[in-house]
């Protein structure tokens, strides 16, 4: 039996045992509560198979696809008296390895004020999408391109020159580089919403403005657990509520991306540069009635080492530049349906090598639609269709896609 | 408890509104009793049901799940109130309706807590969901007596639901995850919510026997005997494990 067909079986009896119990009033509908309240653990379960996916558009890494991802989250808030809680989750994808998502301590300092400051594996400061990753946040199946699609660009490994890199695009899922790290391994999306950067982070609330300031060890597209370039990312983020249902939102996060092993073997030994990756985002939500609209924009831009250039070939411009849109709207049908869908681009600055200008990766562009029944009040079943699009490159430049997926939470 | 007992006890529950309408119709327990002499009618004077609930596990507040990826603490809100109970009769005297109409109650959306919980209501009422936080809420049901979504609205708004069949309606927040409440729909106004004490009457009861239910949080006790005599007032108390 093949690792996809488990799956498909996997996410099958789910299903149906999920409907079942869902049927029986078996599952757990609220979060389970231990210790007089101190203790509460709730989860997410979400099964999701869809088509092939033979040019990578949807994958996370080399081995999961967002359309064919089986993953149950747990989630955990110990309450330590008023000024401390203890935060945590854990993941596993495809029944692999359990691995821990978020682990930090919160404490407001004063009970009185809108004030808390976080300490370890923290949230995403930056961005409006990182931090609704979870199944039933997300209307639709697939994730937004600047969180999910992996681009070309490695921190631990570089190309020696433009040719190089140009050559590589569209193949972010698996790619090789001459310098630094030789091993097969994924590129970076321009944010990350698959693993959580770890650091001090603070959030105060006055009236109608919130903001968010962190210092942490990894960067949005590599957030880290263990730092790799004894540099720290500084990122920030400040959200506006004028009127009841819209959020306005800008972020901001600056940080060096390369790692120090990386910078060395392009640039010798002697070097101790930072090469910097720094992000914009703007975002906005408006929701009134049975109608939600979000409309979120990022752009990255990556310094990178240049390396001498081989014989024949042109050496890398940097910065590297990377910009997404994407737009996404749900609206409710009736109280147990809706539909939703999403609209994605995600282009590439120029880079010159021998063979012309070419965007240094493939521009992707996306389109998602989406239907979502509740089965019940925390059992959702979503459907999808998926139009990708990818201007240029050596993989597959165009794929529709089909998916569907079976969301339990309590 | 097997799995066909536990599809019977379900369906028990579930069809406790069926019963009652069907009650309803069945049922006849004459409003006006006859007298013997002289073919004079005279009218029987109802009583009334009162007694005390007594919950001895109460539900568990539902908890706001663990916030893990919010950027700091969310805003404190409201306690339900979960001892709250209503007791109702199961089947309802004939003629039960003939001086029933549907009027108007409110269940407000008041830091991020439902208020009233519970709400008791007559066929043909309409609910109105006022929102008095700074907030978007959403309400909606998802029950098969009255499914509904009323969107989006802001602080100040106010959206109406009517109930037109009787039956348990479980209210929730889309975008409160903790928000929830019940409201009870009766084809009869023979029903009574207990106050802080537990303590309930249900008033204008024509003379009879009849069965009576306390309910809890989606607790039901078992139907319990009781007779009303001619302008008294009966006795029953419940413990609801």
């Amino acid at each position: 039996m093949t690792g996809l067909s488990r799956i498909a079986r996997l996410a099958l009896l789910l299903v149906v045992c999920a409907v079942r119990l869902a049927d029986a009033q078996v599952l757990p509908s609220e979060p389970i509560a231990l210790a007089n309240g101190r203790v509460i653990v709730s989860g997410d379960l979400s099964a999701a198979y869809g088509s092939a996916d033979p040019g990578f558009f949807n994958f996370t890494d080399y081995e999961h696809s967002t359309l064919r991802l089986f993953r149950v989250d747990l989630t955990a808030a110990v309450k330590a008296g008023p000024h401390f809680t203890l935060l945590g989750e854990i993941r596993t994808e495809n029944l692999g390895k359990v691995r821990p998502y978020a682990l930090y301590l919160r404490i407001r300092p004063w009970t009185t004020r809108d004030f808390d400051i976080q300490v370890g594996r923290v949230p995403p400061t930056f961005g409006a999408f990182a931090r609704r990753t979870y199944a039933n946040d997300n209307p639709l199946i697939g994730y937004p391109l600047a969180y999910q699609y992996l681009t070309t660009l490695r921190p631990d490994a570089l190309p020696a020159s433009a040719d190089e890199l140009l050559r590589k695009r569209s193949i972010g899922w698996l790619v090789r580089y001459s310098l630094g790290d030789p091993a097969l391994d994924h590129g970076v999306p321009l944010v990350s919403a698959f693993r959580w950067d770890t650091g001090v982070q603070a959030h105060t609330t006055v009236g109608i403005l919130s903001a968010t300031a962190a210092v942490t060890t990894g960067t949005v597209s590599n957030p880290l657990f263990s730092d790799d370039n004894h540099g720290r990312q500084l990122a920030g983020r400040v959200e506006l509520r004028p009127v009841a249902g819209m959020v306005l939102g800008t972020s901001l996060a600056r940080g060096p991306f390369i790692s120090q092993a990386a910078a060395r073997a392009a640039l010798g030994d002697a070097q101790d540069a930072e090469f910097m990756q720094t992000a914009w985002g703007g975002d906005a939500e408006y929701s009134r009635d049975h109608y939600l609209l979000r409309l979120e924009t990022i752009v990255s831009r990556w310094q990178v080492p240049i390396a001498a250039a081989p014989p024949s070939q042109i050496a890398l411009q940097t910065p590297l530049g990377a910009f997404s849109t994407s737009l996404e709207g749900r609206y409710k049908l009736r109280p147990d349906l809706y539909v939703a869908a999403r609209y994605d681009h995600l282009g590439f600055s120029d880079e010159t090598g021998a063979a012309g200008t070419l965007p240094w990766d493939a521009p992707v562009t996306r389109v998602e639609i989406a239907a979502g029944y509740s089965i019940q009040r925390n059992l959702l079943l979503k459907i999808a269709v998926q139009h990708n699009d990818r201007d240029g490159g050596v993989l597959q430049q165009v794929a529709h896609m089909f998916a569907a997926q079976l969301v339990f939470w309590f | 408890m097997t799995r066909a007992q536990r599809k019977e006890h379900r369906s028990q529950r579930v069809a406790r509104p069926a019963v009652i309408f069907v009650s309803f119709v069945l049922s006849f327990v004459p409003l006006v009793s006859v007298a013997p002499k002289a073919g004079i009618v005279i009218a029987a004077r109802p009583g009334s049901i009162r007694g005390r609930v007594e919950v001895r596990r109460p539900a568990a507040v539902v908890e706001r799940r663990p916030g893990v990826a919010d950027l700091g603490t969310p805003a404190g809100r409201d306690v339900p109130n979960l001892l709250r109970s209503v007791v109702y009769l199961e089947s309802a005297p004939r003629g039960a309706f003939e001086t029933s109409e549907g009027g108007h109650a409110v269940m407000d959306q008041r830091n991020e807590t439902f208020v009233p919980h519970v709400l008791a209501i007559t066929t043909g009422t309409t609910v109105d969901f006022p929102n008095s936080d700074k907030f978007y809420h959403n309400v909606f049901s998802l029950s098969k007596t009255r499914p509904f979504d009323l969107g989006r609205y802001a602080t100040g708004a106010s959206r109406p639901v009517r109930f037109d069949r009787a039956g348990i309606v479980r209210v929730f927040c889309d975008i409160h995850s903790h928000m929830n409440a019940y409201i009870l729909v009766f084809n009869h106004p023979f029903f009574a919510m207990t106050d802080a004490e537990g303590r309930y009457r249900i008033e204008n009861v024509p003379p009879g026997s009849y069965g009576v239910i306390a309910w809890n949080e989606g607790t039901s006790s078992e139907a319990r005997p009781i007779t009303v005599a001619d302008g008294g007032v009966a006795e029953l108390d419940f413990t609801l494990r």
